[in-house]
């Protein structure tokens, strides 16, 4: 069956997509404890669909300040990835990286947030690396681009973007385990819904 | 005082009459439009996200800029809205993220679009827009005081302005 939305996935689909999440968010941990030369360990990562609201609620308050790095797919698969950054893994990779911490994101400063926008972007990256070799696609990244903003207005993009086939949000969520702290992240993948089909189909399942 | 305060979601609209205030938060690329009849003290938020509803069986009217202005005000009209005494604000149309080089072009900029949409009804609508704060790479709050009519827009980092 060729889903028309993102809620039209059924359970098996899910599992496939958690599967491949847990192997993409464990190449980001890598990559990250890498670049931090520090542990870190990762939670197997939730996959959710869900609305606008409920995506906002899941991560944070709709008026709250958080970091995010966006970047589109194309080729293959096309969509976007977004990954967002909450203050508390914000300081923690700033602090490690290069040894600041903020009361707040307005504090930061530009380098802050090319920081920032770089890990982010280093994450989407081996995500989207992991899910190509595992899914066997091709898929082209554009260059980062990176807002600090509310949370509820970042979020608007996606939900705007594809407005008009599906009002949700494929959101993936883990936490990572940094020196005993649990952080979470919040990774959103929003395939096209064309390309979502064309990936499942490639993994044998639709 | 204790005022009610009400919510608009995404993709909704809310209305009252006196001693209200109706708010909808981090609007980005959407769109908050108030509409506001001083006489009757009688007031309406709408939070579109997209341009046009383009098939015509989809019920969620306040999600698109055509259906949800008609709609709110055939709603207020039917409460007793005279279009001419009526004041209209807009916020929002922002583009949060700027694309670089690699990236569609196009993309993000739902917001602009957004914007000509609802003036384009609001001007057919022949309701005058008095008060504007669009565009930008930021995300507002939009209050409407339904008790006296005033606008007020809260973004991340700058002072809360009125509109």
């Amino acid at each position: 069956m060729r889903l028309k939305s993102y809620e039209d996935m059924n359970l098996q689909d899910l599992d496939v997509m958690k599967e491949i999440s847990s192997i993409g968010t464990s190449h980001a941990a890598t990559a990250l404890s890498k670049l931090l030369q520090k542990e870190i360990r990762i939670s197997i990562p939730e996959v959710s669909i869900l609305g606008y609201e409920d995506t906002v609620e899941r991560i944070g308050e709709i008026e709250e300040v958080v970091a995010a790095t966006l970047v589109q797919m194309s080729n293959e698969v096309n969509g976007l990835m977004l990954f967002i950054f909450k203050l508390d893994l914000a300081n923690a990779v700033l602090g490690k990286l290069i040894g600041r911490n903020y009361e707040s994101f307005q504090d930061m400063d530009d380098l802050d947030y090319s920081a920032l926008e770089e890990i982010g972007n280093i994450i989407i990256c081996s995500y989207v690396n992991a899910f190509t070799q595992l899914v066997g696609v091709e898929i082209d990244l554009s260059v980062p681009s990176s807002t600090v903003n509310m949370l509820g207005g970042i979020l608007t993009v996606p939900i705007a973007e594809y407005g008009y086939v599906t009002d949700k949000l494929m959101y993936i969520n883990a936490e990572f385990i940094m020196e005993g702290k649990k952080l979470s992240d919040g990774l959103l993948m929003l395939p096209d819904i064309e390309s979502l089909n064309s990936i499942l189909e490639k993994l044998g399942i639709s | 005082m204790v005022e009610k305060q009400l919510k608009v979601g995404i993709g909704d609209m809310k209305f009252s009459r006196g001693d209200t205030q109706i708010i909808t938060y981090a609007l980005g690329s959407c769109i908050g439009i108030t509409f506001y009849d001083p006489f009757l003290k009688l007031g309406a938020l709408l939070h579109i996200m997209l341009p046009a509803r383009t098939d015509p069986k989809d019920v969620k009217v306040f999600k698109y800029a055509d259906s949800g202005i008609h709609e709110t005000i055939r709603k207020l009209t039917a409460f007793g809205m005279v279009k001419n005494r009526t004041i209209v604000k807009i916020a929002g149309g922002a583009k949060m993220f700027e694309m670089k080089s690699g990236g569609n072009s196009d993309f993000g900029n739902i917001g602009q679009r957004n914007v000509m949409m609802v003036k384009k009804i609001l001007m057919e609508e022949r309701l005058r827009i008095s008060g504007e704060d669009t565009g930008g790479a930021y995300a507002r709050t939009m209050l409407l005081n339904v008790g006296n009519g005033d606008v007020f827009i809260r973004t991340v980092g700058r002072p809360e302005k009125r509109l």
